[in-house]
C-alpha cells in the first residue's frame, strides 16, 4: 500500500505535465494563479453519472478501433503504416481516459468509505449515551420503590384513635389547629401522647410492685405465727385421742378417710358408702355381734411393677386409690379384701387375703384351700373371675393385643361379677356402654355376697382344719351327726392328698363326671383311699369352691380281687350315689360345714357292708372269709341288680336298703 | 333334678303304651318318665323330642317294673301296685287310678316287686317280689286271691307258658319254678347252678332272667345264660357271654340278652354269641321290644344311666331317649 501513494504522487506529476485537455481548460478557465493540480477538488466537480457515460463511449470508441485496425491488418496494411499508425494514437489516447475513469472510481470509493466510517461512529457515541440515561431511570426507580417501602417503628406502637386523642389529650400536645389538617403532624402528636401515658403507666406498676412485696411480707409474717400455733394444738390432740378412743368416738379417723374417699373413683366410693352402711346397720342388728363388723381403711399408692408393653401397662393402670375390707369372722379371723379399680378398663378387681386365728399351718393337702388366687373363685355361679365382665374391653385388648385378661389377673387381682355390683357398675351384653355407678345395685348386693364371702371364709377355714386331721388318717365326726353312723366302723381312710385338674381327668374311673360337665378348673381335686385289709378303695373327689352349698363329688374305683369302678360294678355305683346323691342328710348343723367329712365317714361305713356282704354272696370263695359279716343286714341283696344295704337305721343299727 | 342326681339315675322297667306312640320308663328315684316314640322318630325330631313328654313320681321306691294293660300303665314300688291310665296319662293328668298292696308277712321292711305278668287266661295279674312269694291279683276285683309259696330267697323275674297254663319264676335261691295257676302248686323247679355247664361259682346262683317260647326256655344269671328244652328238662345251649344278664327275649330265630356291659347280645339258637351292639349306658337292666304296631317297630333298652338307647334297626343305637 506504501507504493500507492508514490503512484498517485507519479500520476499528478504525470497529469500535471500533460493533463487531459478538458480539467486543464476548466482550471484554465476559474482560476489561472493556482499552479497546482489538485486532483481531489477536481473530483468534487464531476458527476459521476457523466464518468459512467464517457466511460462507455470510450470502450465503444476503443473497440471500433481496434476492430478498424484488425480490418487494416487483414486487408494487408503494413506494421507501422500510416492509418495505424493513427489508429494507435488514437487508442492510446482513449486508454489513458479509461485511466483517468479509474483513479476517479478509486478514489470516490475511498471517499464514500470514510464517510460511511464517520457516520457510524456517531451512532456508537450516542447508543451509549442512550444506555447510560436508561440505567440512571432505573436507577432512580429503585430508589423511590425504596423510599415507599420504607416502615417507620411508629408504626408498630399501638397507639389510642385519633377521637380519643383529641378527647383526652391535652391541647398542649394534641395542638389541635396544626394537626387536624396534618397527618405528619398528628401521627408525631400522638407518638408524643403515648409516650406520656406509657410513663405514667410504668410508675404506677413500681408503686403496685412495692405494695405487693409489702403484702407479701405481711403474709410471711402471718404464716409464722400460725405455724408456731400447731406443734401446741398438735399437742392437745395428741391428748385427746385416749379420750376419743375411750369414749368410742373415732372422729379423727373417720375424718381422715373421709378426706381420702373424696378422691376416690366412683365405683370405689360407692362400695366405700355401702359397706360402710351395712357396716353399721350390722353393729345396731346385733349388739351381741359387736366383733362382726367391718372396717374400711384406706391403703397406700398402687404399684404395679409388671414389664409390660407401654400401651398395655397404660390400658392395665389402676387408679392410684385403692380400697382395703376387713371381714372380721366371729372365730377373729379376718379377710381382707382389696378393691382396685382400672381406669382405662373400668372395672374393678378384688385381691383376698386371709389372716386367720389361729395357727393354719401342717395341712399340705389344705394349700390350695386359702390360696388367695383361689379363696373367692365362683363366689356365684360360674363366676371364676378370669375374663373381664365388660364387653368393651374385648375390643380395646385387640387394639394392643392382649389375647386375655386372665393373664393379668395374678397381677392386678380378679374382675369378679360381684365385685363390679358391689361397685355399682353393671354390664349388660345387650348394650355396651357403661351404665352409670348406681348405689342401688350396690347395696342390693352388698348383703347377700357380704355372707357369702363370709360363709367361703368359715367352710375353708372349717375344711382347712378338717384336712390336717384327714391327713393323719382321722375322720373327724362331731357329736352332733355320731347318729349318722355305726360304733364300729372297720375301714380307715388311708390317705388323703391334693391332686391336679388333669391328673382328676386321666382317671379313667372319673370319666363319666368329666363327661358330664361336672368337674372344671375351679374345682380342687382330691384322692381319698379307703383301707381294709386287702381292700383299697380309691375316691377321686371334686370340691366345688361353692362347698358346702354344692356337694363334693365322689368317683369311687375298689381294689379288691381285681379292679372294678362305678362303672363296671352297679353296687359300687349305688355307694357312690350313698354320698353324693343324699348330702341333706350328711350335711350336719347348719351351714353344713361336716358334709365332707360325713360323706368320707359314710364312705368307709358303706365299704364296710360291701365287703362283708360280698363275701357273703360269694359262694366260690373257699377257706375263712377275710371279712367276717359283723353288721346285721336285713337282706344283703334286693332288686334286680342286687344291691347292696348301704342305708345305716340309726336307733335300731341295723343296714337297708332304701 | 340336679346333674348329680341324673349321674347316679339307673332306668329299671320300661313299658310300651298298647297303641305304641309312648314309652314309659321307671328310675331309682321312683320317677316314671313318658316318652313320646312318634315324635322321637319322626324324620322332623329335634332334641327336645327325646326329653319325656312328662315326667312324674309314683313311688317312693325304685320303680323296678312297669306293665301295661290295653287301657292302664301299671308299676310296681316299694311293695306297692299303682295303675295309671294311659288316656289320663296323655292328657297330663299323674293321679293313680288304684294302688294295690299285697298282703305281706314282714313289716321290718316292705319287700319292693321285683316283676309283674299279666295272666290273660283268667285277667289276673302275676307279682314277684322280696318276701319270696307269688302273689296273684285278680283284675277283675283287685283282690289278691292267691299265693304261690316254694322259693326261699326273693324273686328276680316272672315268666307265662300261656298254652301250658304254667308259670315260670326265677329267684336269687337259684330255681326256677314252674307253677300250675290254677292249683298253685309248684310243678317243677330246676336249680340250675347244679348243672356243671351253666354253673359259674365266681358270680353266684341267682337267676335273673326268664322267658320262654312254647317248649323252650331262657334262663340266666349268676350261671350262664342258657337254652332249655323243658319237656326233657335239660340245658340244650349254654351262650358264653361275660357277666350275668339281666333280661333276655326270642325274637323271631334271635335271642336278645342284656345285662352286665355296655352292649345287647344277639345269640343264636344253637348257643352261638352273633353279635354285641355297644350302647351307652355301663350295665343295662331293660330292654323291651314294640312289636305291637308296625309304624314304630323299635328296641329300647337301659339301665346305669339316664338315657334309653332306642334301636329302629336291631343292629345298630339310632339314637338315646333322656330322663
Amino acid at each position: 500500500m506504501s507504493s500507492d501513494p508514490l503512484k498517485k504522487r507519479k500520476t499528478k506529476v504525470i497529469r500535471s505535465d500533460g493533463g487531459t485537455p478538458e480539467p486543464k481548460r476548466v482550471r484554465g478557465e476559474g482560476d489561472q494563479d493556482v499552479r497546482t493540480y489538485n486532483e481531489e477538488v477536481e473530483l468534487e466537480g464531476r458527476d459521476p453519472e457523466q464518468d459512467y457515460a464517457l466511460y462507455k463511449n470510450t470502450c465503444e470508441a476503443l473497440a471500433t478501433l481496434m476492430g478498424e485496425i484488425q480490418e487494416l491488418k487483414a486487408s494487408g496494411a503494413k506494421e507501422g503504416s500510416v492509418e495505424v499508425e493513427a489508429k494507435r494514437r488514437q487508442g492510446c489516447v482513449h486508454f489513458i481516459t479509461l485511466k483517468k475513469l479509474n483513479r476517479l472510481s478509486h478514489m470516490r470509493l475511498k471517499k464514500a468509505r470514510d464517510q460511511t466510517h464517520e457516520a457510524k461512529q456517531k451512532v456508537d457515541v450516542l447508543h451509549l449515551q442512550l444506555q447510560n440515561l436508561l440505567y440512571e431511570v432505573m436507577h432512580l426507580q429503585k430508589e423511590i420503590g425504596k423510599c415507599l417501602e420504607f416502615k417507620s417503628q411508629h408504626e408498630e406502637i399501638e397507639l389510642v384513635s385519633v377521637d380519643e386523642f383529641f378527647k383526652e389529650a391535652p391541647a398542649e400536645i394534641s395542638r389541635p389547629h396544626l394537626t387536624r389538617d396534618d397527618p405528619h403532624q398528628l401521627t408525631l402528636a400522638r407518638l408524643d401522647w403515648e409516650l406520656e401515658q406509657r410513663k405514667r403507666l410504668a410508675e404506677q406498676y413500681k408503686s403496685s410492685l412495692c405494695t405487693k412485696e409489702k403484702i407479701l411480707k405481711g403474709i410471711e409474717l402471718k404464716k409464722e405465727y400460725l405455724s408456731s400455733l400447731q406443734p401446741g394444738l398438735q399437742a392437745i390432740m395428741q391428748a385427746s385421742l385416749p379420750v376419743q378412743e375411750y369414749l368410742s368416738m373415732p372422729f379423727e379417723r373417720v375424718q381422715k378417710q373421709a378426706e381420702v374417699a373424696r378422691h376416690l373413683p366412683p365405683p370405689l366410693y360407692v362400695l366405700l358408702v355401702q359397706a360402710n352402711a351395712y357396716g353399721q346397720a350390722c353393729d345396731d342388728e346385733s349388739d351381741s355381734d359387736a366383733e362382726e363388723e367391718q372396717q374400711n381403711t384406706k391403703r397406700r399408692r398402687g404399684t404395679v411393677g409388671v414389664q409390660l408393653d407401654d400401651k398395655r401397662k397404660e390400658m392395665l393402670k389402676r387408679h392410684p386409690l385403692s380400697l382395703c375390707i376387713d371381714l372380721k369372722c366371729k372365730d377373729g379371723s379376718v379377710l381382707h379384701l382389696f378393691f382396685y379399680y382400672l381406669m382405662n378398663l373400668n372395672i374393678l378387681t378384688v385381691k383376698a387375703k386371709v389372716s386367720a386365728s389361729a395357727d393354719l399351718s401342717g395341712a399340705i393337702s389344705a394349700g390350695e384351700l386359702l390360696n388367695p388366687e383361689s379363696l373367692l373363685n365362683c363366689l356365684y355361679a360360674n363366676d371364676d373371675g378370669q375374663e373381664t365382665p365388660n364387653p368393651t374391653n374385648r375390643y380395646q385388648f385387640d387394639k394392643v393385643g392382649i389375647t386375655t385378661f386372665a393373664d393379668y389377673v395374678t397381677d392386678l387381682g380378679h374382675p369378679y361379677i360381684w365385685v363390679q355390683n358391689l361397685g355399682g357398675l353393671q354390664f349388660s351384653s345387650d348394650t355396651p356402654q357403661v351404665e352409670v355407678v348406681r348405689s342401688s345395685l350396690s347395696a342390693s348386693h352388698m348383703e347377700s355376697t357380704v355372707k357369702l364371702l363370709r360363709g367361703r371364709l368359715l367352710s375353708r377355714l372349717a375344711l382347712h382344719k378338717q384336712f390336717s386331721s384327714l391327713e393323719h388318717s382321722i375322720v373327724p365326726v362331731s357329736t352332733e351327726c355320731q347318729h349318722l353312723f355305726p360304733a364300729k366302723v372297720v375301714s380307715r381312710l388311708a390317705r388323703w392328698a391334693m391332686m391336679s385338674y388333669q391328673d382328676f381327668l386321666e382317671l379313667s374311673f372319673a370319666q363319666h363326671v368329666v363327661k358330664a360337665g361336672l368337674a372344671r378348673e375351679t374345682d380342687l381335686f382330691f384322692m381319698a383311699v379307703v383301707e381294709r385289709g386287702t381292700a383299697r378303695l380309691q375316691a377321686a373327689v371334686v370340691l366345688n369352691p361353692r362347698y358346702p352349698e354344692i356337694t363334693p363329688l365322689f368317683s369311687l374305683s375298689l381294689l379288691w380281687k381285681g379292679e372294678r369302678s362305678g362303672r363296671t360294678d352297679d353296687n359300687l355305683r349305688a355307694l357312690e350315689s350313698e354320698v353324693n346323691v343324699f348330702r341333706s342328710e350328711l350335711q350336719g348343723p347348719r351351714p353344713g360345714l361336716q358334709l365332707l367329712t360325713n360323706q368320707i365317714q359314710r364312705l368307709c361305713m358303706c365299704l364296710d357292708v360291701y365287703l362283708e356282704t360280698e363275701s357273703q354272696v360269694c359262694d366260690g370263695s373257699e377257706g375263712p372269709r377275710e371279712f367276717p359279716r359283723e353288721k346285721m343286714c336285713l337282706r344283703s341283696a334286693r332288686g334286680p341288680n342286687r344291691l347292696k344295704p348301704f342305708k345305716y337305721n340309726h336307733p335300731q343299727g341295723f343296714f337297708s336298703h332304701r | 333334678m340336679g346333674p348329680i342326681e341324673l349321674l347316679h339315675m339307673s332306668v329299671f322297667s320300661q313299658s310300651f303304651s298298647p297303641c305304641g306312640r309312648f314309652l314309659a320308663a321307671g328310675n331309682n328315684y321312683g320317677e316314671i318318665a313318658v316318652f313320646s316314640l312318634s315324635a322321637a322318630l319322626s324324620p322332623d325330631a329335634t332334641d327336645a323330642s327325646q326329653k319325656p313328654v312328662l315326667t312324674f313320681t309314683a313311688h317312693e321306691g325304685p320303680v323296678f317294673s312297669l306293665l301295661s294293660t290295653d287301657t292302664h300303665l301299671l308299676s310296681a314300688g316299694n311293695g306297692e301296685i299303682s295303675a295309671w291310665s294311659w288316656a289320663e296319662l296323655g292328657k297330663k293328668n299323674t293321679k293313680a287310678v288304684w294302688t294295690k298292696r299285697p298282703d305281706y308277712k314282714t313289716s321290718l321292711e316292705i319287700p319292693e316287686i321285683n316283676a309283674m305278668i299279666i295272666n290273660t287266661r283268667d285277667n289276673s295279674l302275676v307279682v314277684g317280689g322280696g318276701d319270696n312269694n307269688i302273689h296273684i291279683m285278680d283284675m277283675e276285683t283287685g283282690t289278691f286271691k292267691s299265693v304261690l309259696q316254694g322259693h326261699t330267697d326273693y324273686i328276680h323275674c316272672l315268666s307265662l307258658r300261656e298254652r301250658e297254663g304254667e308259670i315260670l319264676s326265677g329267684a336269687e335261691d337259684g330255681a326256677v319254678r314252674m307253677w300250675d295257676w290254677r292249683t298253685g302248686h309248684s310243678v317243677h323247679c330246676v336249680e340250675v347252678y347244679k348243672y356243671e355247664e351253666c354253673a359259674r361259682p365266681q358270680y353266684g346262683k341267682w337267676i335273673s332272667c326268664v322267658a320262654t317260647d312254647s317248649d323252650w326256655m331262657l334262663c340266666g344269671g349268676g350261671p350262664a345264660l342258657s337254652l332249655w328244652h323243658l319237656r326233657s328238662m335239660s340245658p340244650t345251649s349254654i351262650f358264653s357271654l361275660s357277666g350275668c344278664q339281666r333280661e333276655a327275649v326270642f325274637h323271631q330265630d334271635l335271642i336278645f340278652a342284656v345285662g352286665e356291659g355296655p352292649y345287647v347280645s344277639h345269640c343264636l339258637l344253637g348257643g352261638s354269641v352273633k353279635a354285641q351292639i355297644p350302647c351307652t349306658p355301663p350295665s343295662l337292666n331293660t330292654l323291651a321290644l314294640n312289636l305291637g304296631t308296625t309304624e314304630h317297630r323299635v328296641m329300647t333298652v337301659a339301665g346305669s344311666s339316664n338315657q334309653i338307647d332306642v334301636f329302629t334297626n336291631f343292629s345298630y343305637r339310632a339314637f338315646s331317649l333322656s330322663f
